[in-house]
């Protein structure tokens, strides 16, 4: 195996990209050799992946979609809770569409990454014709424009991307058509057959046979027999018992065959045809018909009996995606997500929450300015060699975020000393401290700057917990207002807020505010409660329509899924929908969360 | 682009700020040319490239969309009508939103209204068609706009979405759809509501600045006086700018070269240009004289700017408004929901009734006129097609032989046929056919000539005129203007001037009157029975309690819902709490009873044909039905938790009684006690716990 990898890192080098001090330049004008996939050339690629998946060390995967989130709250914010932001992923999962896959088998070996980047153009068609893989899917314009301006063909994609199935769909689709066997057998043609001579002396030979057969069977029901002699009977005239009903079988050596021996036994009106195909040719359809079936998920499927763990930037946007596509619908809890989705993939890694190890690096989102980042600060040469040739001079640029993946992942590994230096070492010897890295689901991935307002002056350096017992969102506040000027308003209307406080917008019209001190939430929201009673400036706010509730509201939104275009709207209907029932287990332990950094839960906690 | 980052941004420490100078013609004009310059390359192009018929046909995008739509105005200024279609992304944003026979009048309506609000116009045919007295022939200008709904102006926080069905967009790719022209090169839009709205945001923000500022005012130093640097600050730059205004019209060509103010090195004015304008950066200021500069010299000036582009961002909309405000005839083909589309795209958000729908509707496009209504209702024009389809393609193949495929009649036969020539840009022809199917322009094309063939054969006659005819009020015509098919499935046809389904006087030609049969009060939906249970099983179960002939028939809406027309309306309600007291007590007489097949599993739910509408009406949309009526079902809980409350006392009382079977007449009392028919069965426990208390009270 190991001699395998090193006879194809040699293979190419004229292609390769090289040091990483050019990796910048090359990053914006130079060809990536990203193999395009579409229908046309998925079966071939299909084999050469399969090879890189099993050989490489590691997979990293990046998903281009029809859109995310469709209004600011709905993305994933840095008070969501791990339920709430799985909540808010599996919605966008649900509505939009993946239309690029890339996966990149790669390996690190001494400062260096053999990477073998392939690009996937998935298009939901319904092959079957049975409404499956999606019957309808969201698109954000904003998404399609920007894919355009990377000069992404739509037409391609949409007249020749690879379908798929998921392993659910595809076992209700099982349900449904049964019989495997291609559907132009079972008509015969409708065009008469134009006979030859043999045709016609092989559709003679078979006639009189079927019949000798049937004279027999139907001979053989009056008369009752010796056991040999029927034995024998038998074994002239061909005959067998399929089931509990007698049936002949005929061998047969082509196509032709086949159609014209449906013809004659359409004479026969008591007679079924059935196919019985060769061990062989069974093998083989059924590894067509799999392939017709599954379309891209047999990539996914390789992905997953490889065991070989997987890289992602952002993993549960991406595998809430991956789920809901090419495994199963999406379960309501996030603990019954990890569970299903740990049954699939054993280890997860995210390179966001391995950047987050390194510090300052907590901040950066995007991935080139990530690489970027840690090119300044560790000067560790590290080359990517992309053995695989690519024909044509196309820019082939799609699908480029899997490459900055595994580029940032090889790098952090090194940094974080989780991947053994030496060439002779294997993955297997360093699984156990990429383990502990493995699996972690961080809902967060935003850095400060993405909230609407950045007049926060809270300390971007530490990050405290805190738990959502002490978060209070507010809406109904006159016109627009920055966090800044809100704070200061509250700060002079309630003893409540004469403590510490944060106050963040979370989107225009709706503000979450963090209550350091324990209790004062539960406080400020009795007295929102109360009407304002004794305390004038926030009657005045109330009767202008200011409204607040707890997280528990929030959390209750994603619940039920009031996916309002505004978070107060949201808020507003939750609390009727609230109103109607008793409140339910209040008791419960209100989980915590890292304000201005992120919670982590860990998968193998649970 | 660069420029308008600079400006907002304006909390970094080094502050750069942007000041546009309000208009510069030269340039514009400059723009305006190079426009005008590139389409009649590509008409030198074109007609070096053509043959005599089959010249393309005139697609519109972002670059040819202004002198495209100059054309246009007159064009449809001149028209006797002008013929519609769209292409749309999808039609169905599940399965059972489908069209049904047993759709009511109102769940129609609200079936179209869903399929416009979901999915994306993204091709808009439009074909003016006008007579030519002199040539006794039509001439079309047929027009094929590609759409692309992107989000122009910022401020909106809701995202420009909208749905995709899978199957269609594989239509439209076996028609070869280009989308990547569509996506990249389609033609922006804005609704009368979304200006309207972008427009009322604009003001506010500018307001809310002022008051932002005054207030900082307030708080800062504690007077309105301005201080004295600050007055002086701002004539200083004032002088400034005006110097730097002038010299800039005095010396076009010193655009581009830094102006540095003499004194100051660290403030900076610099020229640059900003969308096309040169503009002057500044560099070096503080925040608080920012503001002044902004106070001062911009506010005014930016929200122009911000109009403009509000105004810019119209796009095709200018085209619906063409239309509108010509008041010309507009023709369609099946075109209810196209015509749904042009309200939702263009106008506003659709009423929730079909009612106001129309009434406003016809506040914009006073006069439409349907194919398919005037191909099916007209006798004369049913005798020509035979009674065969009435779809696009083939009426047209039938009607207009002479065009769809070119084949020159003998002279008798063409005198009957109305020629219609068709220019595009310079070139015409009499048997163009550009033969691109499912194409927005080529189908309003078609649509056009089925028409005008269509009025032919009603005896309008086109050649006694020596201009052209007023075919809006063409008394031949009376009859078919403003009808449109609801739905073609029913047969079912609207009259946009009332709001009313049309009697049958006209439109049931062709139909079995079977819809009048449905009784919809008789009717309960059924779903989330168990998997795999037919409608056969289900209809033996009911019979087996109700009697054999109690059920009219049952309907299939997916695979996890029913309809159930009962032959008598209170079987309707003898059923629901007969199910709901079978689902409540656990005794073996219920696990035996006839029903249990039904209602095996615990999950499945019935409802009267009204919750059937507000699940029309949600505007979530799973794909089976169950889904959707238990994701709806949240949000009528509460709505509906009173008249559960008082049925559920009922059944109370009757389960009391031991009764499993009652007699009719006892039933209909008890439940004549409900009176809107809402009523499903709650799932939540808090009514359970809350009923005992209810049915105390009331004893």
């Amino acid at each position: 195996m190991l001699l395998q990898r090193r006879l194809l890192c040699t293979q190419v080098p004229k292609r390769s990209i090289h040091p990483t001090h050019h990796q910048n330049s090359n990053l914006n004008n130079k060809k990536w050799a990203i193999k395009q996939v579409t229908k046309s050339n998925f079966a071939e690629t299909l084999e050469e992946i399969k090879t890189h998946i099993f050989n490489s060390d590691f997979i990293a995967v990046s998903l281009q979609k029809t859109g995310a989130f469709s209004s600011p709250w709905q993305k994933v914010l840095p008070f969501d809770t791990a339920e709430v932001a799985y909540l808010k992923a599996k919605y966008a999962a649900e509505r939009f569409q993946v239309l690029q896959f890339a996966v990149c088998p790669f390996s690190v070996k001494s400062s260096k990454i053999i990477a073998h980047p392939y690009n996937f153009h998935l298009f939901p068609r319904d092959e079957l014709k049975m409404g499956m893989p999606s019957y309808s899917f969201f698109c954000q314009s904003s998404y399609l424009t920007a894919m355009a301006q990377e000069g992404f063909d739509f037409n391609a994609c949409i007249y020749d991307g690879i379908s798929y199935l998921s392993r659910a769909q595809e076992l209700a689709a099982k349900d449904r058509t049964g019989n495997p066997l291609p559907r132009s057998y079972m008509k015969p043609s409708q065009s008469p057959t134009v006979y030859s001579v043999a045709d016609s002396m092989f559709v003679d030979r078979i006639k009189s046979r079927i019949k000798i057969w049937k004279r027999t069977c139907q001979d053989s029901e009056k008369k009752t027999e010796d056991d040999l002699i029927s034995t024998l009977r038998k074994i002239v005239s061909g005959g067998e018992v399929f089931g509990s009903r007698p049936s002949l079988s005929i061998d047969i050596c082509s196509e032709r065959q086949v159609q014209l021996i449906l013809e004659t036994l359409q004479e026969f009106t008591d007679l079924v045809p059935l196919l019985v195909p060769a061990k062989k040719e069974l093998q083989l359809m059924e590894e067509e018909h799999n392939m017709q079936v599954r379309g891209f998920r047999e990539v996914v499927d390789l992905i997953s009996t490889s065991q070989k763990p997987v890289v992602a930037h952002n993993a549960i946007n991406e595998f809430a995606f991956i789920h809901s596509k090419f495994i199963a619908p999406l379960p309501s809890t996030v603990d019954e997500f990890r569970s299903s989705l740990c049954s699939v993939f054993s280890h997860i890694v995210d390179v966001n929450h391995l950047m987050r190890e390194i510090g300052p690096l907590n901040k950066v989102n995007n991935l080139p300015a990530a690489i970027l980042y840690l090119k300044r600060r560790f000067t560790r040469p590290l080359h990517m060699e992309i053995p695989q040739h690519i024909d044509g001079d196309e820019v082939r640029v799609h699908g480029r975020d899997v490459l900055r993946i595994s580029e940032l992942f090889a790098k952090l590994c090194l940094i974080l000393r989780i991947v053994p230096e030496s060439p002779e070492a294997d993955y297997s010897t360093s699984s156990s401290t990429l383990e502990c890295y493995a699996n972690v689901f961080n809902p967060c991935f935003i850095s400060s700057s993405d909230l609407l307002d950045d007049d926060v002056n809270i300390s971007t350096e530490k990050t405290r917990r805190i738990s959502v017992a002490n978060l209070v969102f507010l809406w109904g506040f006159r016109g627009m207002m920055s966090a800044r000027k809100l704070k200061s308003l509250l700060k002079g209307s309630h003893e409540v807020f004469s403590g510490e406080i944060d106050v963040r917008l979370a989107d225009r019209n709706c503000a979450i505010v963090v209550f350091w001190a324990p209790g004062f939430a539960e406080r400020f929201l009795k007295v929102m409660n109360s009407g304002g009673t004794n305390c004038e400036p926030i009657k005045d706010m109330i009767s202008e329509g200011l409204r607040a509730a707890c997280y528990r509201t929030y959390k209750r939104v994603c619940e039920l899924s009031i996916w309002e275009p505004s978070l107060a709207d949201a808020l507003e209907k939750a609390l009727e929908e609230a109103s109607d029932l008793p409140e339910a287990n209040s008791e419960e332990e209100l989980p915590a969360i890292c304000w201005d950094n992120d919670e982590l839960t860990n998968l193998d906690d649970l | 682009m660069n420029g308008s980052s600079k400006f907002y941004r304006t909390k970094i420490p080094v502050v750069r700020m942007v000041v546009v100078m309000k208009n510069l013609f030269t340039i514009r004009a400059f723009h305006k040319s190079l426009i005008s310059l590139s389409s009649s390359t590509r008409h030198f192009f074109c007609s070096s490239s053509s043959s005599a018929s089959t010249f393309a046909i005139k697609n519109v995008t972002k670059s040819n969309f202004e002198s495209a739509l100059n054309d246009l105005r007159l064009y449809v200024k001149d028209a006797d009508f002008v013929a519609v279609d769209l292409e749309m992304t999808g039609v169905t944003s599940a399965p059972w939103r489908e069209s049904f026979e047993l759709d009511r009048f109102d769940i129609q309506y609200l079936k179209v209204k869903d399929s416009a609000e979901k999915f994306a116009a993204v091709q808009f045919g439009v074909c003016p068609f006008r007579w030519e007295p002199h040539r006794q022939s039509f001439v079309a200008h047929p027009h094929n706009f590609y759409l692309f709904p992107r989000q122009e102006i910022k401020g909106d926080d809701t995202s420009y979405e909208f749905l995709c069905q899978t199957t269609s967009i594989d239509f439209l790719a076996k028609y070869q759809f280009d989308f990547n022209l569509c996506i990249r090169e389609g033609v922006s839009y804005l609704s009368r509501s979304q200006e309207k709205e972008a427009l009322g945001r604009l003001n506010a923000r500018y307001k809310d600045r002022l008051l932002d500022s005054s207030s900082c005012w307030r708080e800062g130093v504690d007077t309105k006086l301005v201080r004295v640097a600050d007055i002086l600050f701002s004539e200083r730059l004032k002088n400034k700018i005006a110097e730097w205004h002038d010299g800039l019209l005095g010396d076009r060509n010193g655009a581009s070269q830094t102006w540095k103010t003499s004194n100051d090195s660290k403030q900076q004015l610099k020229t640059i240009f900003f969308k096309m304008r040169p503009a002057l950066d500044l560099t070096g200021f503080t925040s608080h004289q920012l503001r002044l500069i902004q106070l001062k010299e911009l506010k005014d000036c930016l929200c122009k700017e911000a109009e403009m582009k509000i105004k810019a961002a119209i796009g095709f909309r200018h085209v619906i408004d063409l239309l509108s405000s010509e008041k010309k005839l507009i023709v369609g083909h099946n075109s209810f929901l196209d015509i749904a589309h042009i309200y939702r795209k263009f106008i506003g958000p659709l009423p929730s009734t079909a009612k106001e729908y129309v009434i406003s509707i016809q506040k914009f496009f006073p006069y439409i006129v349907d194919t398919k209504v005037l191909l099916n209702a007209s006798t004369v024009c049913q005798k020509i097609s035979k009674k065969s389809s009435t779809s696009l393609s083939k009426a047209f193949a039938l009607l207009c032989p002479q065009i769809a495929s070119g084949v020159k009649t003998s002279g008798l036969a063409d005198k009957r046929l109305v020629k219609v020539e068709v220019q595009v840009d310079n070139k015409r022809s009499l048997n163009w056919n550009s033969g691109a199917k499912h194409e927005a322009g080529y189908d309003a094309f078609m649509t056009g000539c089925v028409f005008a063939q269509a009025c032919s054969h009603l005896g309008v006659d086109f050649t006694l005129n020596p201009s052209s005819v007023d075919l809006s009020h063409h008394e031949k015509l009376q009859e078919y203007i403003n009808l449109l098919y609801l739905s073609w499935i029913n047969g079912d046809i609207i009259d946009l001037k009332t709001g009313e389904r049309k009697a049958d006087s006209i439109c049931s030609k062709g139909f079995k009157a079977h819809h009048s049969k449905i009784l919809f009060s008789n009717t309960v939906l059924l779903w989330a029975f168990p998997a795999k249970l037919k409608a056969s099983e289900i209809r033996e179960c009911f019979c087996k309690v109700f009697g054999s002939s109690s059920i009219t028939f049952i309907y299939h809406v997916d695979k996890t819902a029913v309809f159930i027309q009962f032959s008598k309306q209170e079987l309707v309600s003898d059923f629901l709490v007969l199910k709901e007291t079978l689902e409540r007590s656990n005794d073996p007489i219920s696990v035996l009873h006839p029903l249990s097949k039904v209602l095996q599993g615990g999950r499945t739910r019935a409802a009267s044909y009204e919750v059937y509408k507000q699940i029309c009406s949600s505007t979530i949309s799973k794909v089976f039905f169950a889904d959707q009526a238990e994701a709806v079902g949240i949000e009528w809980n509460a709505k509906l938790s009173k008249p559960v409350l008082e049925v559920e006392r009922q059944v109370d009382f009757e389960a009391s009684e031991n009764q499993l079977y009652t007699d009719t007449r006892n039933e209909t009392e008890i439940v004549s006690g409900i009176d809107p028919p809402l009523y499903m069965h709650s799932p939540t426990d808090e009514l359970d716990s809350l009923c005992p208390a209810e049915a105390q009270m009331s004893k």
